[in-house]
């Protein structure tokens, strides 16, 4: 099935440069592979992170009136369990495959704005170092990851913990913002020739949509932050109840933001499972118009339902009317997609991998989360749901068996693709089911708790409330899934010495990035390919799945796929080891292909931004604060100054 | 062959989760928000049924798709070709179209049911503010002219219609059993209302994250009888026992005989009721549900010499001049006026002490006066334990906090 290039007898190396390989060669990497990656191993460390804070938790919960840890510690871990997991692993994980994936996706050899790329990852990076600093100081956030005013504020908040939590999430959003320009401007222009927006691949659908979420509502929660940073440190009264504020104005803001940042959280998934269902059937992905549409609708919709979080806050009969209604819809266009996957399967063909399985485990678990939101999408019912466990359930439901569960099918999908050797099926399908089992042990007795009257966010309940049975099934289930993950983390790093060779496509994959090598080369593609379907790789290899899909009838010749020089063929050929070794490829240089140059300078241009809001922590220090943004100012310059591509072409 | 049995594991497994699922759906739930007891309470629980059981049908259909799905389609070992076909419009639309039809027979009783609940409620209702503080609640009765705290009365068959208030941030009002949340707002006034059909004690819970000690702030709430409540008033309006002392035998022998009226001319004298009179105007202990008594254990290291014995006599002497009383009022002690605290005029009547987390008798109140902060994370009153550490330091022996608590429950 692996198809493969002849390749020159002997691999010629370029003399080596400091920044071809060790660690120089990814600080200054603009790659977007390697950014990909970077991305992907700090997600999975604040995955890690996160996941010991749920273990601490549910330890706590696991009884009544249990002190493992003090109300105080309790709060903050809760608060940077949610902070972290959403945005420094689901976000960022996220971001992980739009890096890795678009443009090989696209048949592009890179983003747009590389460097502008490199800045995105070191200034995340440095958020997430910076809000979890805040551990050594004893002064972790304690607001809750919604912060809501007037607690947040300085009188009731004085300690540093919640300026970490403000400036943390200040310098996040910078990258996601920049993140999402640079995605949006390389979808919209470097696609491939021939692939019309209807031809391009269901993950860069919804990373395309994503992009627009984050670019539309990342800039309300910077200015909800901002408010609430300029009266802790600058003595403003947006929030401020002493000089009359109104405190809603933080829940609209922070809402008008948050719901949009649930599907900016679960659509990469969408679209990472719907690559993985169709090629896991051996079928093309059931109406993809309408998963498009649907996606767009979603989108659309996901802008006007932010106040079902405040069905509580008493906003009157007609408010409360309109964002029932509004968040019904939007289970419309949700539904579709649950529907469509259950067609992409229906006649399949369906391979159990491990990755299919846990885009199967998306489909099962999704829905459950689908119809509880359904279920407080009622007001008068909500009154009842809202602040309970059967929301902490609810939205586990869709975070966890939603968002990760997407994630984790497409790390084992694509693992081959950024390693080069295929993940072992066997501890995979330990992980999965511990995963599996161990998610719906958590999860599903909350949805009990709540409904029996526990509220959330709190750090122990009294004994003979009928609590105790469902919070210890809970826990044990949290312990199902921490064991789990071991084996992901031992399956990960082991598979990337002992794993099988992937080849360029071990799953008969339907995309331009199964064409390639494994890992590509870090050009991408030696010619830019030209596109005539959705899925070019089957109109090659197996043109009986795609003969049913609507082709272009102008440019009918079929996608052709030039790696060093090679038509890549489709008769099967022997999976040829040398593949994996580096510099197998002839470089981008032999081939005459201009790509940007690395350069430490997106590095130290984030660093310095960062070092503004040290300064601005560290008791508003305007000297540190003056200097870094100087030094941040002049990196601009010298960034700017520095051509992107090698000089000598 | 071997795929064969792994797809039998899947029914099996899917069933083991709904065995757990049923299973953890345990008979004993004091809280649970079905079956409430107000006809608020029940327009909500006719709608959550509507949704669940309709979430439920939508469950099963799909989850039974899917299960018939991976079973029937599952790769076998003839390697069967995919039927190809990549799209269905009818299908589309018919599963566009029927979510659409089930979230109308949703919607149309959701928008009943809102404006039905927020309607203004009834002119003769009771009017009870809520005003929400770090972590207690404060219950007032402005038509009775009553302030109390983390306890609350409400005759049965009677509407009681709330104002919701906080001193601080954002608290939220819930009894599961009686009515949904409502959030207390700063600078703001939310209404919530609901009539209690049954008599009986509940649990109430503050519902939005509030700082250190949200998880502590709980209160409970009594619903009585409307005599029962019209002597509870009665006995609230009054002086408490206790503040009109001197006479020690009165809280010891608990016969009443001795009471005094209120020594300070500025407060209207008032009849004080006899003993049996304080009893029946109360929840009558005896008749507690279990789970209405907290049962938080106390901090391990926080001690207190069981030897020593609280005197009322002078436990009242010293309350007048003791710090207690920048923060606490008790009505007939002119000197205690303070509001930043719980108002202490029948706080021996109440069953619980600190926003519901311990129940209120002397060893609890001792420890409690001893060291708050230690009995409820950053609890706002200061320690006053002698030798005890904290941020600031204490002043008084045992002996002398045997004497407060002594006063304190006498106030009944």
């Amino acid at each position: 099935m692996a198809t493969t290039v002849s390749l020159p007898a002997t691999p010629h190396r370029e003399p080596s440069h400091r920044y071809e390989s060790g660690v120089w060669s990814w600080l200054a990497t603009t790659d977007h592979k390697r950014i990909g990656q970077l991305y992907l191993y700090t997600s999975l460390f604040w995955f890690l992170v996160g996941g010991i804070e749920a273990g601490i938790i549910r330890t706590q919960l696991y009884g009544p009136n249990q002190h493992l840890v003090s109300a105080q510690t309790y709060n903050e871990l809760f608060t940077m369990h949610g902070t972290t997991m959403i945005f420094l692993v689901v976000m960022p994980l996220s971001a992980a495959f739009f890096n890795f994936l678009i443009p090989l996706q696209i048949g592009a050899r890179d983003v747009a704005f590389p460097r502008l790329n490199a800045f995105s990852y070191w200034i995340f990076l440095f958020g997430g170092l910076f809000i979890n600093f805040s551990w050594f100081l004893h002064a972790a956030p304690n607001g809750g990851w919604f912060g809501y005013a007037p607690l947040t504020t300085r009188p009731f908040s004085p300690g540093l913990n919640i300026d970490f939590w403000v400036l943390g999430l200040q310098i996040l959003g910078i990258s996601s913002l920049a993140a999402g320009f640079n995605f949006i401007t390389t979808i919209i222009n470097m696609r491939a020739p021939g692939m019309h927006f209807m031809r391009m691949p269901i993950f860069s659908w919804m990373a395309f949509i994503t992009q627009f979420m984050i670019v539309l509502a990342f800039p309300i929660f910077t200015v909800a932050l901002t408010f609430l940073m300029l009266d802790r440190f600058f003595g403003t009264n947006f929030y401020e109840i002493q000089a009359g504020a109104d405190p809603l104005l933080w829940q609209h803001l922070f809402w008008l933001f948050g719901h949009p940042e649930v599907y900016i959280l679960i659509l990469p998934a969408f679209g990472l499972v719907s690559e993985v269902l169709p090629v896991f059937s051996r079928k093309p992905l059931f109406g993809y118009p309408v998963m498009v549409y649907s996606g767009i609708l979603i989108a659309f919709l996901g802008f006007g339902v932010w106040a079902h979080h405040m069905f509580a806050v008493g906003m009157g009969p007609i408010a409360d009317s309109f964002f029932s209604i509004t968040t019904m819809l939007i289970a419309i266009p949700t539904g579709v997609k649950i529907f469509n996957w259950l067609g992409t399967m229906w006649g399949g063909s369906l391979r159990f991998t491990t990755a299919m399985k846990f885009a199967i485990a998306l489909v099962a678990l999704f829905t459950i989360g689908g119809i509880s939101g359904v279920m407080h999408s009622s007001p008068p019912s909500d009154l009842q749901q809202t602040d309970s466990y059967f929301i902490v359930a609810h939205f586990h439901y869709v975070l966890f068996g939603g968002s990760l569960m997407g994630l984790f099918a497409g790390l084992y999908f694509y693992y081959p693709k950024i390693t080069g050797r295929l993940m072992n099926e066997k501890l995979g399908s330990w992980h999965f089911w511990l995963t599996a089992i161990g998610m719906n042990l958590t999860f599903f007795p909350m949805h009990f708790l709540g409904l029996d009257g526990m509220p959330r966010r709190i750090s122990s309940y009294d004994a003979g409330q009928g609590w105790e049975n469902n919070n210890h099934l809970a826990s044990y289930g949290a312990a199902l899934i921490i064991i789990g993950t071991v084996f992901f983390v031992y399956n990960w790093f082991a598979s990337m010495r002992k794993g099988a060779v992937a080849g360029n496509d071990p799953w008969g994959g339907a995309t331009l990035e199964w064409a390639i090598p494994s890992p590509p080369p870090d050009y991408n593609f030696a010619t830019i390919p030209q596109v005539t379907s959705r899925y070019p790789l089957w109109d090659r290899k197996s043109p009986q799945i795609t003969s049913e899909v609507p082709h272009g009838t102008r440019d009918e010749q079929k996608m052709e796929v030039k790696i060093a020089g090679q038509s890549t063929g489709t008769a099967p050929a022997p999976a040829d080891t040398r593949l994996n070794a580096p510099n197998a490829h002839p470089s981008a240089k032999q081939l005459g292909i201009n790509m940007p140059t690395p350069t430490i300078r997106p590095l130290l241009a984030a660093f310095f931004l960062g070092c503004v809001f040290v300064g601005l922590i560290a008791h508003r220090n305007l000297t540190i604060m003056f200097i870094a943004a100087g030094l941040f100012v002049l990196s601009l310059y010298s960034w700017l100054l520095t051509p992107l591509e090698p000089e000598h072409h | 062959m071997t795929r064969d049995l792994r797809m039998r594991w899947l029914t099996p497994a899917l069933a083991l989760l709904i065995a757990v699922g049923l299973s953890a759906c345990s008979s004993f739930a004091p809280n649970t928000i079905f079956g409430a007891h107000s006809e608020f309470g029940h327009s909500v629980d006719v709608l959550t049924r509507r949704l669940l059981y309709a979430g439920l049908v939508v469950f099963v259909l799909i989850e039974t798709l899917l299960v018939v799905i991976l079973v029937r389609y599952r790769e076998r070992d003839g390697n069967r070709e995919a039927k190809q076909f990549h799209g269905n419009s009818t299908l589309e639309i018919g599963w566009t179209l029927i979510p659409a039809v089930i979230l109308a027979f949703i919607a149309v009783p959701t928008i009943k049911t809102i404006f039905k609940t927020q309607a203004k409620a009834t002119p003769g209702a009771l009017q009870v503010e809520v005003i929400g503080h770090q972590w207690w609640w404060e219950f007032r009765y402005p038509q009775y002219g009553i302030i109390t705290a983390n306890e609350l009365y409400l005759p049965v068959g009677r509407t009681a219609n709330f104002a919701l208030t906080t001193k601080d941030v954002l608290h939220s009002f819930w009894v599961p059993k009686l009515n949904g949340k409502r959030d207390l707002i700063s600078n703001h006034t939310n209404y919530i209302w609901f009539t209690p059909d049954s008599a009986y004690a509940w649990n109430g819970f503050c519902a939005e994250y509030c700082g250190t000690s949200h998880a502590n702030m709980r209160f409970k709430v009594f619903t009585v009888p409307p005599s029962e409540f019209d002597a509870w008033v009665a006995h609230q309006k009054t002086n408490a026992i206790g503040s009109a002392l001197p006479a020690p035998a009165i809280a010891k022998a608990d016969t009443g005989k001795a009471a005094q009226p209120p020594a300070p001319a500025a407060v209207a004298p008032t009849p004080v009721m006899n003993v049996s009179d304080t009893m029946s105007a109360t929840f009558p202990r005896a008749n507690l549900p279990e789970w209405v008594i907290p049962k938080t254990p106390t901090p391990a290291h926080l001690a207190f010499d069981q030897s020593v014995t609280g005197n009322v006599t002078r436990g009242a002497t010293l309350f007048k001049t003791a710090p207690c009383i920048a923060c606490h009022s008790v009505r007939g002690v002119p000197t205690a006026a303070g509001i930043i605290g719980p108002n202490l005029t029948h706080v021996g009547s109440r069953t619980t002490i600190a926003g519901g987390l311990y129940p209120n008798d002397l060893r609890h109140l001792q420890l409690w006066i001893k060291n708050a902060p230690e009995m409820k994370p950053g609890s706002l009153m200061p320690l006053f334990g002698k030798n005890e550490k904290g941020a600031t330091p204490g002043v008084y022996t045992d002996q002398q906090i045997a004497d407060l608590a002594a006063y304190l429950s006498s106030l009944k």
